[in-house]
């Protein structure tokens, strides 16, 4: 009852109604997200071996250790960047130009727009499972193709670039539909006028393009970007099933290191303090973008 | 290629720029049904017949009937729908009304909420679901349907809030404000007025959000064990545990690609209409 009271002389009615509507998902939220932040953030201060939890305040050592590992700094941050650059860039591009052939109309647009968007209903697992079998040195029906054309088969996924080229590719396979729907949503609501007043003026296609579809779809374009690079950097399953971070831990991401250490090595503080790290770069990241996000908002 | 340019082609190849168009566009198209067309092709294989380089013309559907005679696959085939449609169900019923506080109200309340979604969106899952592992054992939720369900929710919230904030800035506010007017609550006028309006946004979310949680795979290989084993997980040990069975293996996931498939054949133009951010 007294608590019933403060609570209602705190909160005007407005601001009562604005709590109740967000309370289950913060409820959630802190549950299955604060909390778990929290307890990995202090595991990353200990000593914590999966099969000998002593949980003793070590200090940094965790993440000195972490930082000074050369896997760490030569393969898994080399790799998390050029992953998250690559796979964006590519699906972007690729992604744009696909949403704007379906933009116009053509006979069948329904049917191509079907195909095109299949790999979003694809999981990340089951696309990896897929390409695995399809650049299966011995019977997978790259190399067949590659022979019978006369080149030579390759060994795919036990060379570093060539099984990370592999990687990037699915992703991009994977991602570029879920560009293709965003933007085609954006230049469906476009407004028309512009555009036949540069069909009138005979202006080219490529003028059309740079000079007024471009500049106005520029904002979705960046909170395409935004939520895709945010979503690229923590990338987990797709490596896991394709190539398990091989050859030899070589393509292994961040995310993948930190499990690995975690649940493979069993050494949970360590596995903590990297996807620590992992957590405060995306943190910057994140706030560079969202900066850039709302800069593009406040003019639009 | 200028105005010039294009009569003189349209002059002696007409057709040409269409032909070559289509052409381009099937090619596109193949490429990305490719790796789709090809494991269905696999599925169908006689075990021997997928090592040949010239597969011939044996099919049959033995690979399937493999597949539902495993109990451990129907099983976890069970396991991700349940999953997946209660985790659509309670996620929407949690980010309609947060998206709704965000698109409605401004202050600190709302700002404060926007800018913690929006950082806890940001973090990777690795960072949560790692010690996740360690609280839900404390909680006694691992290797449990709510074990799994809750994060499955949690992490939906981000998202979906911030695209139920986008749909809602595009419905005018007028209505509520009338309903509030004659004497309807402020639960009246959004769960009658605003949410009904709405319905077209949430049906994208609800198939959006299927799809995710049927594919999900990080979560559920950390967060269950023995007793709720999903499709993706026990697929992924498939390809260590059974590594050479490549028929098995293209038939499982032909069929955990199948209720997908049809959800986004009958959900897609939901999905369109309702992502106009």
């Amino acid at each position: 009852m007294k608590l019933k009271n403060t609570w209602r002389k705190t909160f005007g009615e407005q601001q009562r109604f604005m709590l109740m509507l967000i309370a289950p998902a913060v409820t959630l939220l802190i549950l299955f997200q604060a909390v778990p932040i929290f307890v990995g953030g202090s595991a990353s201060f200990r000593d914590w071996m999966l099969y000998n939890p002593k949980k003793t305040w070590v200090g940094f050592s965790q993440y000195a250790s972490v930082l000074t590992d050369p896997a760490f700094l030569q393969i898994v941050l080399p790799n998390t960047f050029v992953f998250m650059f690559s796979s964006v860039a590519i699906s972007l591009v690729i992604g744009l130009a696909l949403a704007l052939t379906l933009n116009r109309p053509f006979r069948g647009q329904k049917l191509v727009q079907t195909i095109l968007l299949m790999p979003l209903m694809v999981a990340p697992v089951i696309a990896a499972i897929m390409v695995r079998w399809m650049f299966n040195d011995e019977f997978g029906i790259v190399n067949v193709v590659l022979e019978a054309l006369g080149g030579e088969g390759q060994p795919w996924l036990v060379q570093r670039w060539s099984a990370f080229s592999v990687i990037v590719l699915t992703d991009v396979w994977l991602w570029t539909p879920w560009f293709t729907l965003l933007l085609l949503a954006g230049l469906q609501s476009l407004p028309k006028e512009p555009f036949e007043a540069a069909a009138i003026d005979g202006t080219t296609a490529w003028r059309v393009f740079r000079y007024l579809t471009l500049p106005m779809l520029r904002p979705v374009i960046i909170v395409c970007i935004v939520i895709r690079s945010i979503d690229a950097f923590r990338t987990f399953d797709t490596v896991w099933a394709l190539t398990g971070g091989g050859p030899a831990r070589e393509t292994e991401l961040l995310s993948i290191y930190a499990y690995e250490n975690a649940f493979v090595f069993l050494d949970f503080a360590k596995g903590s303090a990297a996807a620590i790290i992992g957590a405060l770069i995306i943190l910057v990241v994140g706030l560079a973008l969202y900066r850039i996000l709302d800069h593009v908002r406040k003019m639009s | 290629m200028n105005t010039l340019q294009r009569r003189f082609f349209d002059f002696f190849a007409p057709g040409a720029r269409r032909i070559s168009f289509g052409l381009a566009l099937s090619v596109v198209c193949f490429l990305f049904a490719f790796p789709v067309l090809w494991l269905i092709l696999t599925s169908l294989r006689p075990q021997s017949g997928v090592y040949y380089v010239y597969r011939g013309l044996d099919f049959t559907l033995d690979s399937f009937a493999q597949v539902f005679a495993n109990e451990r696959l129907v099983r976890a085939f069970f396991n991700s729908s349940v999953i997946a449609t209660a985790a659509t169900i309670f996620s929407i019923l949690v980010t309609v009304s947060s998206g709704y506080m965000l698109s409605r109200f401004r202050g600190p309340i709302a700002s404060g909420w926007f800018g913690a979604i929006y950082a806890l969106r940001c973090v990777p899952f690795v960072t949560w679901v790692l010690p996740l592992y360690f609280v839900e054992q404390r909680w006694g939720l691992y290797d449990s349907y709510l074990g799994l369900l809750l994060p499955h929710i949690a992490v939906h919230i981000c998202f979906f809030s911030w695209l139920m904030k986008g749909f809602f800035d595009g419905i005018d506010p007028s209505m509520e404000q009338a309903a509030l007017i004659d004497g309807c609550t402020r639960w009246g006028a959004f769960l009658r007025v605003a949410v009904p309006s709405a319905m077209p946004a949430i049906s994208a979310l609800a198939v959006l959000s299927w799809l995710f949680s049927w594919n999900e795979f990080l979560f559920a290989l950390i967060l269950t064990g023995q007793h709720t084993p999903v499709i993706t997980v026990v697929m992924a040990q498939f390809v260590s545990e059974m590594g050479m069975q490549w028929n098995l293996m293209a038939a499982t996931a032909v069929l955990a690609l199948v209720p997908a498939f049809l959800l986004t054949l009958f959900g897609q133009k939901y999905v369109i209409r309702g992502l106009k951010i």
